[in-house]
């Protein structure tokens, strides 16, 4: 499971490559950390090359969108694979995110 | 007054009766009608009848009393006609007469002139008796040319006995006037020569009183008139008005005035009014027969006549207008009972209506769709309700939740709406509750506790909760004072139960879970005491060991219809019963247990431990065990991430922080479906009462963690919890047969 942190465009575009099952959850929270300090920008979260998404992973995400959005930015979920976005849709997430 | 007609217009009852009312003030008043013209007409002749009789009888009186008169008059002409001789004696004739006979004021003989050559041309010899005193005189002169006399001349001209017309005396009027009138007749002497007329005057004071007795009516009054019309007697009474007097005096006199004859023929009849008052009234009146040709005439007034008519006809209006208001009384009576009646019968209808709306509302709570689960060949669930009244105070349900059947049976002490809202809350709370509990004990004490708070009108509830785990069969109950359940296996049997109290007497009441196994093949029949109560007339009971008796029948059965079973019971309690009201609701629940042992072709396990860093060997093993079975891509994620989920939540729970312990994972399938069983030696933790997540919050609302069982349940067909011999089990399904 990788993670990258980058700037662009004033935005935070963070790259999800792997699989974010619950053993690498913690590892992966670690790493996002800079996400939840966030202030005053926008973030998109590249899921291209995320194979697989469990509880754990959803719950980071989760707790990014709400720390950004009590900033009045917002989360963007890019190019998730069908099972990854039927998972989203299943827990009612999907409305939570914006979706490219 | 409107609002009554108001209510009259509205109700056709009442609208009825009025037509009543008035169909009958007019029947009653055509009648009364009739009535008064023929009373009427019965008081036209009676006045006739009274007014000619009163006539005729004064006539008699008066003809009576002259005729006195007359014969003196007849008897003492002979002693005159003897006494002619002596001019002197004839005066003293005279004097004797008056002398004798006191209703004679004078009496004179007026000779014709020189009947006498010795007394001169006039000589009329008069005897009166004045102030008691008898004078004689002889009255003939030049001033007293008695020849120019009515009575003189009429005796004469008629040569018979003549009575003059009545005159006033003023020339005596030493106390009052007094009517007088002179009866006269010729004197034929001795040798055929007409000497003269004989005459005495009588007061007429008795005619007045004749007159003025004895009337037909109170006001009638009675006129004496002359031949020529002149009044010779006129009432005295002060009440009579002497403008009607001269009125009616007038009006006989008066040819041009329309008048009638009697039916009689006797009398004339002319109408009149009251100048006075303007009073209608009728005068009667005739000539009297025979000399003198006076005229007696009555006057009676109309309100008089029909004053015993018009009495009758004001008793009869307030008789009538008594009649009507009664027949209203009545008439309104019975419409105001018939509208009680009405809106009696609109309420009752209208709590049917009510009734029947409760009733179909407690019908829709209950499983109605049978087969219950026609996806499942393991198990098989029928009830059927039977409620006294509309609607009754007993309750079924079941469902099936992570592969156990939750079922309930109840009765509520009463029946009615009352106990059919107090079993619709303990059905709620069933519901609601069983949804994340699975234990029936909690379930039970979480009711209790519901039913216990604030049960003023003291209803309890019997109740059963079983909760059936179709892998194992292990049936788990709580039992809160309700009909003991039967077990229709190879024989039948009681099922082993603690009574316990109904729900809502002790709030906190500590009640307890039973367990047994289920065999498979075996049914379990539940009932309320509809049942085992029922009665027949003579109030024996159906009891238990009849219930069992029609159960008997299907031991050992296998595939039983639950259909006919309960339709069987059915029909053995009404024909004991026999027509008999039911007196309780009646309510029987039956399940049926046929688990199909399953083959699986392929097994194959893992044990790990308590540590989340496992996970990727986990999911190697889930990986690799599904790729063998070559399940589809799609599926083979899903599976992968429910059972990392499910296992993932018991490395979490089952062992206390900083603990070590062991969780196996067996994978097996039988080619149509996967089978994961997740076993631990934990603590009792069951993941199936939780997961339920509220996917519709804002992102500020959702909370971050629970969504791992939910995943579970979402992601696998079943999800199936047992504690059995200190373990946890937790058992995950999917179907892979694709449809």
């Amino acid at each position: 499971m990788k993670t990258r942190i980058e700037e662009m465009e004033g935005k935070i575009i963070a790259t999800l490559e792997g699989e974010l099952d619950t053993a690498a959850a913690m590892e992966v929270e670690k790493e996002l950390q800079p996400l939840y300090e966030n202030k005053g920008r926008d973030i998109v979260i590249e899921c291209g090359k995320l194979e697989y998404i469990a509880s754990s992973g959803l719950r980071i995400l989760l707790g990014i969108l709400k720390s950004t959005k009590a900033g009045g930015n917002k989360v963007t979920l890019r190019n998730m694979n069908d099972d990854i976005k039927n998972v989203f849709k299943m827990t009612g997430l999907i409305n939570l995110f914006d979706i490219e | 007054m409107k609002n009554l007609l108001n209510r009259i217009l509205k109700s056709s009852k009442l609208r009825s009766g009025l037509t009543l009312i008035i169909t009958a003030a007019v029947l009653l008043e055509l009648i009364a009608a009739l009535q008064y013209m023929y009373a009427h007409r019965v008081l036209e002749r009676e006045l006739e009848h009274r007014a000619e009789t009163e006539m005729t009888l004064k006539a008699i009186l008066i003809k009576g009393t002259l005729q006195k008169t007359e014969q003196m008059l007849r008897d003492y002409s002979w002693d005159i006609i003897d006494a002619l001789d002596n001019p002197d004696s004839v005066a003293s004739e005279l004097a004797f007469l008056v002398d004798n006979n006191r209703e004679i004021l004078s009496s004179g003989m007026a000779f014709v002139p020189n009947y006498y050559p010795s007394k001169g041309y006039w000589y009329e010899p008069f005897a009166k008796i004045e102030n008691g005193k008898l004078i004689c005189r002889q009255l003939g002169d030049e001033s007293h040319d008695y020849t120019q006399l009515d009575f003189y001349n009429q005796a004469l001209e008629t040569g018979k006995p003549t009575w003059a017309d009545p005159y006033v005396d003023v020339a005596s009027n030493n106390v009052e006037d007094t009517l007088i009138t002179t009866h006269s007749m010729p004197i034929i002497d001795k040798y055929g020569k007409l000497a003269g007329v004989f005459a005495i005057d009588v007061s007429l004071d008795w005619l007045s009183d004749t007159i003025n007795a004895r009337h037909a009516y109170p006001s009638s009054f009675d006129l004496l008139l002359t031949e020529g019309g002149d009044l010779v007697c006129r009432p005295k009474a002060s009440h009579i008005n002497a403008g009607d007097v001269s009125l009616v005096h007038q009006l006989i006199n008066d040819s041009s005035v329309v008048r009638h004859k009697s039916q009689s023929g006797i009398t004339t009849i002319i109408e009149f009014r009251s100048p006075y008052d303007g009073e209608k009234g009728y005068i009667f009146y005739a000539n009297m027969k025979g000399k003198p040709h006076w005229q007696l005439a009555v006057a009676c007034y109309e309100k008089e006549v029909y004053a015993p008519l018009k009495r009758m006809r004001l008793m009869l209006s307030l008789a009538m207008l008594a009649a009507m208001g009664l027949l209203g009384l009545i008439v309104y009576r019975t419409a105001r009972s018939e509208r009680r009646l009405h809106r009696a019968a609109v309420e009752r209808e209208r709590i049917g209506g009510e009734l029947r709306i409760a009733r179909n509302l407690q019908m829709s709570m209950l499983p109605v769709k049978y087969p219950a689960f026609p996806d499942r060949t393991d198990v098989d669930v029928r009830g059927l309700l039977m409620p006294a009244r509309e609607v009754g105070g007993d309750l079924y349900d079941f469902f099936i939740r992570d592969e156990k059947l939750f079922f309930a049976i109840g009765d509520v002490s009463g029946k009615g709406v009352p106990s059919a809202l107090v079993m619709a809350i303990a059905h709620a709370l069933f519901y609601s509750t069983s949804s994340h509990e699975s234990n029936p004990a909690y379930i039970m004490r979480d009711l209790n506790e519901t039913a216990s708070r604030n049960n003023d009108s003291n209803m309890f509830v019997t109740f059963f909760i079983g909760v059936l785990d179709l892998p194992t069969g292990r049936l788990r109950y709580c039992n809160a004072g309700h009909e003991i359940p039967i077990i229709i296996g190879k024989q039948l049997s009681l099922l082993p139960v603690e009574a316990n109290l109904p729900l809502g007497i002790i709030g906190d009441f500590n009640y307890e879970v039973q367990e047994i196994i289920l065999e498979p093949n075996s049914s379990l029949f539940l009932y309320t005491d509809g049942l085992t109560e029922a009665m027949d007339d003579e109030h024996l009971q159906f009891g238990l060991q009849r219930s069992m008796d029609a159960l008997m029948p299907y031991c050992a059965m296998k595939n039983p219809s639950l259909e006919k079973m309960l339709e069987s019971v059915r029909n053995e309690v009404n024909t004991f019963v026999d027509g008999a009201d039911q007196s309780d609701d009646l309510t029987m629940l039956v399940i049926s247990y046929t688990p199909k042992s399953e083959t699986l072709v392929s097994h194959e396990s893992i044990t790990l431990t308590n540590d989340v860093s496992q996970v990727p060997d986990l999911n190697n093993f889930v990986t690799s065990f599904l790729s063998r079975l070559h399940v589809d891509a799609s599926i083979e994620g899903q599976v992968k991430l429910a059972v990392e989920e499910a296992v993932v939540n018991v490395m979490n729970y089952a062992y206390p922080m900083g603990t070590q312990g062991s969780i196996t994972l067996d994978a097996a399938s039988d080619g149509t479906f996967l089978k994961f069983v997740i076993t631990d030696s934990g603590k009792a933790f069951d993941p199936t009462e939780g997961g339920r997540v509220d996917t519709t919050l804002s992102a500020e609302e959702r909370p971050i963690g629970g969504l791992g069982i939910f995943l579970v349940r979402e992601l696998m067909d079943s999800i199936n919890y047992e504690r059995i011999d200190g373990k946890n089990i937790l058992t995950l399904k999917k179907s892979i047969n694709h449809k």
